[in-house]
């Protein structure tokens, strides 16, 4: 699909899906957090402990996700965006842990539940789509065999014959020909696309009300990206989930999401509906992403524009801004690098957004273009 | 799969030529007459000469080498010339000794690998992780021979809790009813559960001698391969559908990680047939080990002979079996197989 358009779809953004979220002020959400949302995420701390460093790889998350809202987690390789993603499911593996926070799925806290408890709810309340379809599935069972799983895992009571049923019902609801006779096929004999379908189809086996889908189609080619997006767009519409789609591509937030958040160095530096970041992106981060998305229109100048530098080593952050070493504001200030910014609610001309710039207010006041 | 067993068992003729080669080889690069050798030094020589001829060492050397090959086949294996007997007879019977101690040494390396690489694997302690690697490296570095001398002082002698080295059953027991010639499996069946533990008593040092090389070997394997396929994606996927982390575990890592461990496996067993000389013969133990230790020091090559290609076949049937087992399990192989049949 690309990032081709990007503005003129921003232009005509989905009205029918009801009003994008917005964005909520995370200490005013708490009063109500058992309210409206699908899913609340307070604070989450993530750290890996590898002996002679400590990496944070999330810091002090915190976002709503009403039901049915998409929001899209973008950010660089490293940003943490995959280890939020874990980190939800608690599916964090040692040497990582979830240092802290809490994750309210459905007004239910999940953080520090026991293995059982939360593998009742993994599946059925909030599932799992992985960015790579080839090591997505075990290679030595069949595809009918793994839906069965996904399925009979929260339905002890179902007979083989039912699940079977089931199991091709969700092949044939994720467009797969012949969804009987490839319920005894391998992995292998799918193709990638194919695959990344069952991928999805294990995820709504169970209507589970969220869905985080970690890079679902960074892995196809692009023609295959969109069918795969299509295909996803309608399903979470008919099952009616949330979703949260981390992704690196900005062509696929503005397509598919409401909502979008940008993750720096494991904090979510920008947090606003859709319009806001592709109109006028606040932080001086999203706004050099987007400059990074090619766009017809401004072949006239030049090359792509990378941004400087690298991600900071989460084991060693810098104080200040952690974004400040690279800022094209914020560079040279004494300001943002001796002091952390805290998120600030802001009103810029297409919605608000929660920024942690030094220069939010300034910057949202008059647009960034 | 036909082309697959088709290519495997040329690959297996191949291998058990190779080895034809090299016990042939072996006798005809011996200084001396053989025929002297067998008749000693006082035989005149016109016996010497028609013995030589008897032996059709006066052929060409591929009618010879035909000829040892087509009888090898045949089971017809010579005579040995320190005892008289037929070498077939003298093998069939320490065959079975052999296989016992093989297959019970095969049995626990293996679970005692699989477990302690769980182990390891499933709970991510260092401190776990570091004593196995630490036993696996003393396994690997210590000659099985030397293993089988540690294992007689500490549990024979000093401890007394197991027996020494008197063969397969104490002197004052006789074998149970032959059926299979392994005492284990013929007493149960004989209903003698008495004779059962005396014959798993008389297995465990032999076999935790032999197997220890072996078990240093598979349970690094394991391990890193169980590590390997832990932290695939679809380890995570399955957790995700709700799987918990044992059961993940169970269903989807281990059988991805047991299918390199299979392959040496096979190899494992294959070695424990062929190669229980030293530990046969410091436990007494009446295989075909020891059999050929002796042989070796009676200059009895037709044993010797026998046995190399005798445990080439083995080997290379062992692992002919964990192929075609292969392509059974793991669908890929089947797959490919087929589009290449």
């Amino acid at each position: 699909m690309g990032a081709l358009s990007v503005l003129e779809r921003m232009r005509g953004l989905r009205e029918d899906r009801g009003a994008p979220a917005g964005v909520r002020a995370p200490q005013a959400a708490t009063d109500d957090a058992d309210g409206p949302f699908a899913l609340s995420v307070r604070n989450l701390r993530t750290v890996y402990e590898l002996g002679h460093a400590t990496v944070q790889a999330v810091r002090e998350v915190s976002f709503d996700l009403r039901p049915t809202e998409r929001l899209g987690v973008v950010g660089e390789s490293g940003s943490g965006k995959s280890a939020l993603a874990l980190s939800i499911l608690g599916l964090i593996e040692p040497p990582g842990r979830v240092g802290g926070g809490e994750v309210l799925l459905n007004g239910r806290n999940i953080v520090g539940l026991s293995e059982r408890q939360l593998s009742s709810i993994r599946g059925r309340e909030i599932a799992l789509i992985l960015q790579d379809p080839m090591s997505a599935l075990d290679p030595v069972k069949t595809i009918g065999a793994q839906l069965h799983e996904a399925i009979a895992v929260h339905n002890p009571q179902l007979r083989r014959s039912a699940l079977r049923r089931r199991a091709a019902e969700l092949l044939r609801e994720v467009d797969i020909p012949q969804a009987e006779r490839r319920l005894d096929d391998y992995p292998h004999q799918y193709s990638g696309g194919m695959r990344q379908r069952v991928a999805i189809a294990m995820a709504i086996a169970n209507n589970p009300s969220v869905l985080i889908a970690d890079e679902p189609t960074t892995a196809l080619d692009v023609t295959t990206q969109a069918q795969v997006l299509g295909l996803l767009d309608r399903l979470v519409d008919e099952h009616r989930a949330a979703v949260i789609l981390i992704t690196h591509n900005l062509g696929i937030v503005s397509e598919f999401c409401d909502s979008v958040s940008v993750m720096y160095a494991g904090r979510l530096v920008e947090s606003s509906s859709c319009e806001h970041i592709f109109l006028g992106a606040t932080h001086p981060y999203s706004e050099a992403l987007l400059r990074c998305v090619p766009n017809p229109e401004r072949l006239a100048e030049g090359p792509l524009p990378a941004i400087p530098g690298f991600p900071p080593d989460l084991s060693a952050l810098p104080g200040g801004c952690t974004f400040a070493p690279r800022c094209s504001v914020g560079r040279e200030l004494a300001v943002c690098h001796e002091q952390t910014p805290v998120p600030e609610l802001v009103e810029g001309p297409s919605g608000s957004a929660i920024v942690e710039c030094h220069f939010a207010r300034e910057r949202a006041a008059r647009g960034s273009r | 799969m036909t082309g697959v067993i088709a290519r495997r068992l040329l690959g297996s003729l191949g291998a058990i030529f190779g080895a034809s080669i090299i016990a042939f080889v072996i006798m005809r690069v011996l200084p001396g007459n053989p025929a002297r050798l067998i008749l000693g030094p006082l035989a005149p020589p016109s016996t010497v000469h028609s013995l030589y001829r008897q032996l059709g060492l006066d052929r060409p050397i591929y009618v010879q080498y035909w000829r040892y090959i087509t009888q090898f086949f045949q089971g017809q294996w010579g005579y040995s010339y320190s005892d008289g007997a037929p070498v077939r007879t003298l093998i069939g019977e320490r065959l079975p000794a052999t296989i016992e101690l093989a297959l019970f040494a095969f049995l626990i390396t293996m679970l005692a690998s699989i477990v302690l690489a769980l182990l390891v694997t499933y709970r991510r302690r260092p401190i776990a992780d570091r004593i196995v690697r630490a036993i696996a490296y003393i396994g690997f570095g210590t000659p099985p021979f030397f293993v089988s001398l540690i294992l007689l002082i500490v549990f024979f002698s000093t401890l007394k809790i197991l027996p020494g080295p008197e063969g397969r059953l104490g002197a004052q027991v006789t074998p149970p009813a032959t059926v299979t010639h392994l005492y284990t499996i013929d007493a149960l069946i004989a209903g003698e559960p008495g004779k059962f533990l005396e014959a798993v008593e008389h297995l465990v040092l032999p076999g935790v001698a032999l197997g220890m090389a072996n078990f240093a070997f598979l349970v690094r394997l394991l391990r890193a391969n169980l590590l390997e396929v832990s932290r695939e994606p679809f380890i995570t996927v399955v957790r995700g559908k709700g799987l918990r982390r044992w059961t993940a575990f169970r269903r989807h890592a281990l059988p991805n990680a047991s299918l390199p461990t299979l392959t040496a496996g096979g190899l494992v067993l294959g070695e424990f047939l062929a190669g229980s000389v030293l530990v046969e013969k410091v436990f007494n133990w009446p295989g075909v080990g020891s059999l050929v230790y002796e042989a070796i020091l009676k200059q009895d090559f037709s044993i010797v002979q026998t046995f190399i290609l005798l445990s080439a076949v083995m080997f290379v049937l062992v692992n002919l079996g964990v192929d075609l087992l292969y392509a059974v399990i793991d669908p890929r192989v089947r797959v490919r197989s087929v589009v290449t049949a």
